[in-house]
């Protein structure tokens, strides 16, 4: 067996408390994943990613820093990679999906903190995820009020650059995205020691947009029924895709959607062609959150769309690749990033849209609406959505949970009865 | 009388030849599965290889033919019952 604890040891990481990490991954993903039937050969190298995750990629990382690479640790889908990739660093994610680190962040935050907050500053705290001490820098942003005084405490441990998110959506709102984006092409350059030429960003906007069509035509293929690939499956596709290699995430998401769209033509499926649909939207589900797939999926219905940061907020807009000039490049940036719809902009109108189109798109039978416990950005907007959805006739739940097992069961006989409303 | 289904799993010493029995299986369309290696197999983090124990002689004899480093082949009972337990 591979044996990465001299690699963590060196990173400064806590080996006892993270082997209790090491030791709850595998029988998770046997019970979530591999319980799983018929699921699609090209999983495999997901399974991969998963089984070596503290291991692979970090080790790739720091042979990048080794040499004279820079490694940039990320939070949010407002984050520009493209100029990481330009200046030569490499963006990453970050730690933050699971309850294992909650009590670490809990020590410096308050307890009615989002869970992604509190594990994410636990994750760093606690020193049991590689990410974190790989970094060299970390990017955050401006999309709530409890990231923003994160920043502050993480800062004290490494670099931290804060990207301005303006709040509206106003012409000049986009301008100012412009001017963030200078800024941070700036910030990166400095950090690199490497200049961003146009030639190097039209490369990496390309780069990127590579790794957003993959996705994109990975949500196609969830648009079929029988549906073809689990929405469990589909998400970890999209979770990995924030710390794999972009070209490598692209390439290996394009092979398990040729066999997807062979699934198709044969009318093969993971679900019964006529099981439920379910589209979840909200916060997102980071790695290895997996409850409430877990939960609506083993209940018989398949989630086939997630309209989240962890799904089509992530990739469904491209960046406009004809920009010869570092100005038109950064323009089509700010354009791209600012069409993704989250709650942290008043007023949100884009994402209620963005939900009704892709309920029609595929073919939903309902709507689960999940917020993460104390995520009053999209706990509060859950009451627009609800509106718009009724007033179409489009079943919606909300669910406000957090990464413990504590509601599983609670959770489990709301999700039951709302499947079972759908079926009358 | 209850019985007991076993899963065998394929550690390796890196991923490397875990990788390359993986995809050499695969091309003689022998089915095998990568996974998280289970702690009841290994202290050690990383991949295995899950196989079918009707095909595991004719996979010993591809490890030989083909040079993989292997670690060790292991069998485990399959758990039952499993409840939903977060990481």
């Amino acid at each position: 067996m591979a044996d990465y604890r001299q690699m963590w040891s060196d990173l400064g990481m806590d080996l006892d408390k993270h082997d209790l990490l090491c030791e709850a991954l595998p029988d998770a993903f046997q019970g979530v994943y591999l319980s799983q039937e018929n699921r699609p050969q090209g999983m495999d190298f997901f399974n991969f990613v998963v089984s070596e995750i503290h291991g692979v990629r970090p080790a790739e990382l720091i042979e990048h820093q080794k040499a004279g690479g820079k490694v940039f640790g990320t939070f949010c889908v407002y984050v520009p990679d493209e100029v990481i990739f330009a200046a030569g660093g490499i963006a990453t994610g970050l730690c933050g999906g699971s309850q294992f680190w909650v009590s670490g962040g809990e020590k410096v935050l308050p307890a009615n903190t989002c869970p992604l907050i509190k594990a994410s500053v636990g994750a760093r705290l606690d020193k049991t995820c590689p990410f974190f001490r790989i970094a060299d820098m970390y990017v955050g942003e401006t999309t709530c009020d409890g990231k923003k005084k994160a920043w502050e405490i993480l800062s004290a441990e490494v670099p931290v650059h804060v990207i301005d998110v303006p709040q509206m959506k106003r012409e000049k709102d986009i301008e100012a995205f412009q001017g963030e984006i200078l800024d941070f092409i700036k910030i990166v350059e400095d950090f690199t020691g490497n200049k961003i030429t146009p030639e190097a960003l039209a490369k990496s906007i390309k780069l990127i947009n590579n790794k957003r069509k993959a996705l994109q035509r990975l949500y196609a293929a969830r648009k079929a029924a029988p549906v073809p690939i689990s929405g469990k499956d589909a998400l970890l596709v999209t979770q990995i895709a924030f710390y794999d290699d972009p070209a490598r995430c692209a390439e290996m998401t394009n092979i398990l959607c040729n066999e997807l769209e062979q699934r198709i033509q044969a009318k093969e499926g993971v679900f019964p062609a006529d099981a439920l649909r379910i589209l979840v939207t909200g916060t997102p589900l980071a790695i290895p959150n997996w409850k409430l797939h877990h939960i609506v999926e083993t209940a018989g219905a398949a989630v086939v769309v997630e309209e989240s940061c962890t799904g089509t907020r992530y990739f469904e807009q491209l960046v406009d690749e004809s920009g010869s000039t570092i100005e038109e490049q950064v323009g089509a940036l700010a354009e791209r990033y600012m069409k993704t719809n989250c709650a942290c902009f008043t007023p949100n109108p884009g994402r209620i849209d963005d939900i009704i189109r892709l309920a029609d798109e595929y073919k939903v039978d309902g709507v689960i609406d999940v917020s993460l416990q104390f995520c009053n950005l999209y706990s509060t907007e859950s009451y627009l959505v609800k509106q718009a959805l009724a007033s179409r006739d489009i079943p919606i739940m909300h669910i406000e949970t957090d990464y413990s097992e504590q509601d599983y069961e609670q959770l489990r006989t709301r999700v039951e009865a709302f499947l079972e409303m759908l079926r009358k | 009388m209850h019985k007991t289904n076993y899963s065998w799993y394929i550690l390796f010493p890196n991923h490397h030849q875990g990788l390359r029995l993986s995809r050499e299986l695969k091309k003689q369309g022998l089915k095998n599965t990568i996974v998280p290696t289970p702690r009841a197999a290994s202290s050690c983090c990383g991949m295995s290889l899950m196989v079918d124990s009707a095909e595991l002689e004719i996979i010993r004899e591809i490890i030989a033919e083909q040079g993989i480093v292997i670690e060790k082949i292991v069998k485990l009972p399959v758990k039952e019952g499993w409840q939903y337990r977060g990481i």
